[in-house]
């Protein structure tokens, strides 16, 4: 669907994107990492024609990007405003019709829209009148509104209640099933995990990880496992002996416990149950996986740890 | 140009739903309309209207006056002595503002004596002087000569001694047409200012709510400005059309109803040209300056030629100083950074109003010529230009203007759209001459 191919773009004597190259496939959600100040900006940025990079160059669906290909893409910057004294119907004419809808298409999406998050008593309302929640709802209905093929999402929950975060989620999942591609921009990793197929997470600058969420958890696993259990802790502890340690434990009731337990020398998950069978009576068993905030810090520090070396 | 259009089309609707806007597109030419009411009735102030007896013994003038008589002044005829005292203190004269007493003699020593109770203004002087010379003329005419009044008239126009400036022969820098001229020029500038400042406040406004990035994703920068620059500017010239309009329905109704007697420009022009060697100076010169303005109103301006000009001038004029507004707006890290710097743009303007000024008190000199070149002059000076006259075979200078001008405005706007397209997404940055340098080198 997008190729970013060998992307560098500076800012005087500040490189903001180093080599970059990202596959961004037909019909998923990739999530787009990095601290802040990384280059995420200027790379959605560059995706939008907004700035030029200095080398490499953009594909979409093999074509070299030209500002044709702008009526495709939906963006949603972080930082995004409204005319505070249009209404919402007359804004989202204006956006819907400068990404080449006629007027009528416009009405219809937008009927459609708020119909569908169920404030159609809007349309006639000024921006000013509307609350931040509010008006994040109609920048989002106005960036969906031309039905984009290709939908980049700078911070897309930020601002919103957890019931319509949850709304949003929803949508960008049902967006995927309808064969839509949808860059996500966000600091969020809870919802990463959640709705993303993959994550590119880029570093001062550079691509310093690209992958499937399930495979980056899954390459940075340590070998932890959890196990709930009801009975003694110390019963527990005295099963562990020297094969096992305990890393972690949390506890959910007087006699009910979650630990984390990682293994020593060649033990294995099975030895582990083994250990702990009559000793305790365990509920559920699991392994670990790293989350992706962990993953992020992770690779966010050792970065910082090398470059400081 | 499609989506330049929309974006003109939305800072249209917004500038006529902003409360400013109305309320300046009516203020705005009742102040102008005040103006000049006040510049009429300053010549007519006092009593607008006279009960004026003649006293006429001898009955010379027959209990007539003027054919086309002036509403202002409502004559009465008493063919008898009255006695300045008795006209002053008697009871069945209070109704009377005036009294004129033509004695038998008058037709001799052409010497009439005005009684008032109030002093009459000098346009009033002016029209009660008029109308008896006018009536006494015809008297004289049908006793003294065989000819008939208009034969007399004919023969009787004074000798024009026109006195010439030997640097200014065409006494350009006298002609209150020149001025016609500056004003248009000076309007240009205003709204030039106004509009102008509304770019910069538009576009710092975009930047600073980053509604700007939104848009950036569907149209080049340069789109987004010259669509700005343009709604901001079709404003501006439906307020100007307001304006021009309120301003003309005023003028109309003024001369129609306000003024009617002294804005009858057929009676006017031939009065005061018949008055010239007849009255004292500074009657004379009274009802000749009060005169002047508003035979230059109504008579003397081609609004025509005029408007078509200044149309002209003011929509390449407005692109040209846009373009720096729109540019200083993209640039600024903040508001008050982008205000701060209009100031020289401010310079600017009052440069060109006082070159409209130089030009029009030295037409000849060379710096009115280079000014009349200058694109960030050239709109007032043309203006003044052209209200004097372009001589035969010169009018290419006018061309000539326009087309630098055009120039000028498309070279500008080129600059100021690099600008605009690096500047608009800079936040929070202090401008420097060196950085707009590397804005402007980069593509």
């Amino acid at each position: 669907m997008l190729e970013i191919q060998h992307i560098s773009k500076s800012f005087y004597r500040k490189v903001a994107l180093d080599d970059v190259s990202i596959h961004v496939q037909k019909g998923e959600i990739l999530g787009l990492l990095g601290p802040n100040g990384a280059g995420k900006t200027t790379l959605i940025r560059i995706i939008n024609r907004i700035i030029e990079p200095d080398k490499g160059h953009i594909r979409m669906n093999g074509d070299l990007m030209t500002q044709q290909h702008l009526s495709q893409i939906g963006y949603l910057p972080e930082e995004r405003g409204l005319y505070r004294t249009m209404t919402v119907e007359d804004h989202a004419l204006f956006l819907g019709q400068l990404r080449g809808l006629s007027k009528r298409d416009v009405k219809t999406q937008l009927e459609y829209w708020l119909e569908k998050f169920e404030i159609t008593d809007w349309r006639k309302k000024r921006i000013e009148e509307l609350s931040k929640g509010m008006a994040q709802k109609v920048q989002f209905i106005c960036t969906v509104l031309h039905e984009p093929k290709l939908l980049i999402l700078d911070e897309p929950l930020s601002g919103f209640d957890p019931v319509n975060v949850e709304l949003i989620k929803q949508e960008l999942i049902e967006m995927r099933a309808k064969g839509k591609t949808i860059i996500l921009s966000t600091h969020n990793m809870k919802s990463v995990e959640e709705i993303c197929d993959r994550a590119v997470l880029i570093h001062q600058s550079k691509k310093i990880m690209e992958g499937r969420i399930s495979e980056i958890q899954e390459e940075r696993k340590t070998g932890e496992y959890a196990i709930k259990f009801r009975g003694s802790m110390i019963a527990f502890v005295n099963a562990l002996w020297t094969s096992f340690e305990l890393i972690d434990k949390e506890i959910l009731g007087d006699d009910k416990f979650i630990a984390r337990v990682k293994m020593r020398g060649d033990n294995t998950f099975e030895d582990l149950l083994r250990a702990l069978l009559g000793q305790i009576k365990i509920e559920a068993a699991w392994e670990v996986l790293p989350s992706m905030q962990d993953v992020f810090i992770d690779l966010v520090q050792v970065k910082k740890e090398v470059s400081n070396a | 140009m499609r989506n330049s259009w929309l974006i003109a089309m939305r800072e249209l609707k917004e500038r006529i739903g902003a409360r400013s806007f109305n309320v300046m597109s009516i203020l705005g030419p009742l102040i102008i309309l005040g103006v000049i009411y006040m510049l009429f009735a300053l010549g007519g102030e006092g009593k607008q209207h006279w009960n004026v007896l003649i006293t006429d013994p001898a009955n010379i003038m027959d209990n007539k006056i003027l054919v086309t008589q002036d509403k202002s002044v409502n004559y009465s005829f008493a063919n008898d002595y009255i006695e300045m005292e008795d006209f002053r203190d008697s009871k069945q004269y209070q109704q009377f503002d005036a009294m004129i007493e033509i004695n038998e003699k008058v037709l001799a020593n052409k010497t009439a004596f005005v009684f008032f109770r109030e002093k009459p203004s000098v346009r009033m002087q002016t029209n009660l002087q008029f109308h008896i010379e006018r009536r006494l003329e015809e008297v004289m005419v049908g006793r003294f000569t065989n000819l008939s009044v208009r034969e007399f008239r004919k023969i009787k126009q004074p000798l024009n001694v026109a006195f010439r400036n030997a640097y200014d022969p065409f006494d350009k820098s006298a002609d209150l047409r020149a001025w016609v001229g500056f004003f248009y020029g000076a309007l240009i500038f205003v709204f030039i200012f106004l509009f102008g400042m509304t770019i910069l406040r538009s576009v710092t406004r975009e930047k600073s709510n980053r509604i700007v990035e939104v848009m950036l994703a569907s149209v080049h920068p340069n789109q987004l400005m010259l669509g700005k620059i343009m709604g901001i500017g079709i404003a501006a010239f439906i307020q100007f059309t307001i304006w021009a309009l309120i301003v003309g329905a005023g003028l109309f109704f003024m001369r129609e109803t306000l003024f009617p007697d002294m804005l009858d420009a057929s009676n006017l022009v031939q009065m005061t040209q018949e008055m010239k060697d007849q009255t004292a100076m500074d009657q004379f010169l009274g009802g000749i300056e009060y005169n002047q303005f508003v035979d230059l109103i109504y008579e003397r301006i081609q609004f025509g030629t005029m408007t078509a000009y200044f149309l002209l001038f003011f929509i390449v004029g407005y692109l040209f100083y846009g373009a720096f507004f729109a540019a200083i707006g993209a640039t600024s890290g903040s508001e008050s950074d982008g205000q701060q710097f209009v100031l020289p743009i401010i310079f600017l303007l009052c440069f060109a109003l006082y070159a409209g000024y130089f030009s029009l008190q030295n037409p000849e000199s060379t710096m009115a010529t280079v000014f009349h070149y200058l694109p960030f002059t050239s709109p007032v000076v043309v203006m003044v230009k052209l209200a004097q006259g372009y001589e035969p075979g010169q009018v290419y200078q006018l061309y000539l203007s326009l087309i630098v001008l055009i120039l000028s405005a498309i070279f500008i706007l080129l600059i100021a759209g690099r600008l605009y397209k690096n500047g608009i997404l800079q936040f929070g940055h202090r401008i420097k001459i060196g950085l707009l340098l590397r804005w402007l080198k980069k593509s």
